[in-house]
């Protein structure tokens, strides 16, 4: 069972601001379809995304939300008829470098690299060729902010659900992500586990990220300062 | 029967020159051939395993096609190729080590391949996508992927070393069974048995045995290993 009140204590906190005077226009895209063979999965006129911000994506089984955020996180192609970044006009195909840095998509269901947690966490600096040492006070830093920290040295494969969404989300947002891209991330988890990942939302635009986030979840969807964004009938609805 | 197994085991444990010198060449060639094939053979096994492109069902069928031709046939086809008037005829390998290497490299090459094919299949493709939304570049997703397939492609080498140590047909066709220079186990029992060296035939079948056993023992070990990583997950 859900315990909204604990939830909501915690958020109102850590409010995500709806008018806040920082947000400007980081990702907007206009007549964007996807199509397997003849289905029209989604047909979206327009879409604006704006910095520190947090949206939440609903829709039914199948609308294409994952894909939407697949999409966005340039894992999947679409046709689309225009695209801006930051002020800039971009091509999506193929998938900009600007965006590739700026925006790291999570899976529902995240796997785990077969190093360690502290690795895994730090991939992504290890990647960008970061030096080791200033990478390794990310890694610590952003294991603390996901309660993993004890977990440094674990086997990623014996973590539990729980444990294994807040390494991911680590693991994403030490890259400080403009936008993060997340696709259910409270799914198959309860109790604790799920308040743990949705504490941690908020935070990530408070420092400044903006994030999407598919879901089914009533507690994410009723976060305040969220923007709801609903995909109905292959059409995006904003709320 | 008994006089030359015991024969053989003498020879064995005797460090008999000629024997040891046949095993020597043999391992050499196949560890080459094994090394030079591998980079080539895992990068065309993770590019077809992982990218979708046009023709990428006909490069499977082939692959898979490539493991069931005899060696001796590649033997045949590298000889034409090597042999004086062939195109590659100036390298003069045809009867030397490195023409021997040349037969194993392509011996070795379809069996890396496939096996390399199906550890990259079997892994989940969100690990590549994991990484390419973390940033990293085409080969960074490679050596990634590679990571988690490396079970797979362990076994993938040890199975290349199982066929090319274990052929006779293509050693022969381009070695030529010369003694001291391109006599290799296989070509050895295929060619000295008939001259009456039941002994030497005998202690070498009994290396490939040893060297079978070790192989295969290798191969349980990593696939022990690789059901163990899966039930933790």
């Amino acid at each position: 069972m859900i315990q909204p009140i604990s939830l909501q204590g915690m958020v109102r906190s850590t409010p995500v601001r709806t008018g806040d005077e920082r947000r400007r226009a980081l990702l907007g895209a206009k007549g964007l379809r996807k199509r397997y063979g003849e289905r029209l999965l989604f047909d979206i006129g327009c879409m604006e995304v704006a910095t520190h911000s947090a949206y939440v994506l609903t829709g039914i089984n199948g609308a294409g939300k994952s894909t939407l955020l697949r999409v966005l996180g340039g894992l999947e192609r679409a046709e689309i008829d225009s695209m801006r970044f930051e002020g800039r006009e971009v091509n999506p195909h193929p998938y900009p470098k600007a965006m590739r840095e700026a925006i790291v998509y999570v899976h529902q269901h995240p796997v785990m690299f077969s190093t360690s947690v502290a690795h895994n966490i730090g991939y992504g600096l290890q990647v960008r060729g970061l030096p080791k040492a200033q990478a390794a006070g990310k890694v610590e830093e952003a294991m603390a902010w996901a309660g993993v920290a004890h977990l440094g040295d674990a086997d990623p494969a014996r973590l539990s659900g729980g444990e294994r969404q807040r390494v991911a989300l680590a693991r994403a947002r030490v890259l400080s992500p403009k936008l993060l891209l997340l696709d259910e991330p409270t799914a198959n988890l309860d109790g604790q586990a799920r308040e743990q990942v949705i504490e941690l939302i908020p935070t990530v635009v408070e420092a400044g990220g903006s994030v999407i986030i598919a879901c089914h979840d009533r507690d994410l969807i009723g976060l305040p300062g969220v923007h709801r964004l609903k995909l109905r009938d292959g059409k995006l609805e904003v709320r | 029967m008994l006089d030359a197994t015991l024969r053989a085991f003498t020879l064995l444990f005797t460090g008999d020159p000629d024997l040891w010198r046949i095993i020597w060449v043999s391992l050499k060639t196949s560890v080459f051939g094994l090394l030079l094939a591998t980079p080539p053979a895992v990068l065309l096994g993770y590019m077809i395993g992982l990218h979708r492109f046009p023709g990428r069902r006909i490069a499977i069928w082939l692959a898979q096609a490539a493991l069931s031709l005899p060696t001796v046939l590649i033997g045949l086809l590298l000889y034409l190729l090597l042999s004086r008037h062939g195109p590659m005829g100036s390298l003069q390998w045809l009867f030397s080590q490195p023409g021997i290497v040349a037969g194993q490299f392509v011996v070795a090459l379809p069996v890396l391949l496939a096996f390399t094919l199906a550890a990259v299949q079997a892994i989940d493709p969100r690990y590549a996508e994991t990484a390419i939304s973390l940033g990293a570049s085409r080969l960074q997703v490679m050596l990634r992927v590679l990571h988690e397939a490396r079970f797979g492609v362990m076994a993938a080498v040890l199975s290349g070393f199982g066929r090319v140590i274990s052929e006779v047909g293509c050693a022969l066709m381009v070695g030529g069974n010369i003694e001291g220079e391109t006599r290799t186990i296989t070509t050895a029992i295929a060619l000295e048995t008939s001259k009456g060296e039941f002994a030497q035939g005998i202690a070498l079948g009994i290396v490939l045995v040893s060297i079978a056993l070790l192989m295969n023992g290798a191969l349980m070990l990593l696939q022990g290993d690789a059901h163990a990583a899966k039930d933790r997950a």
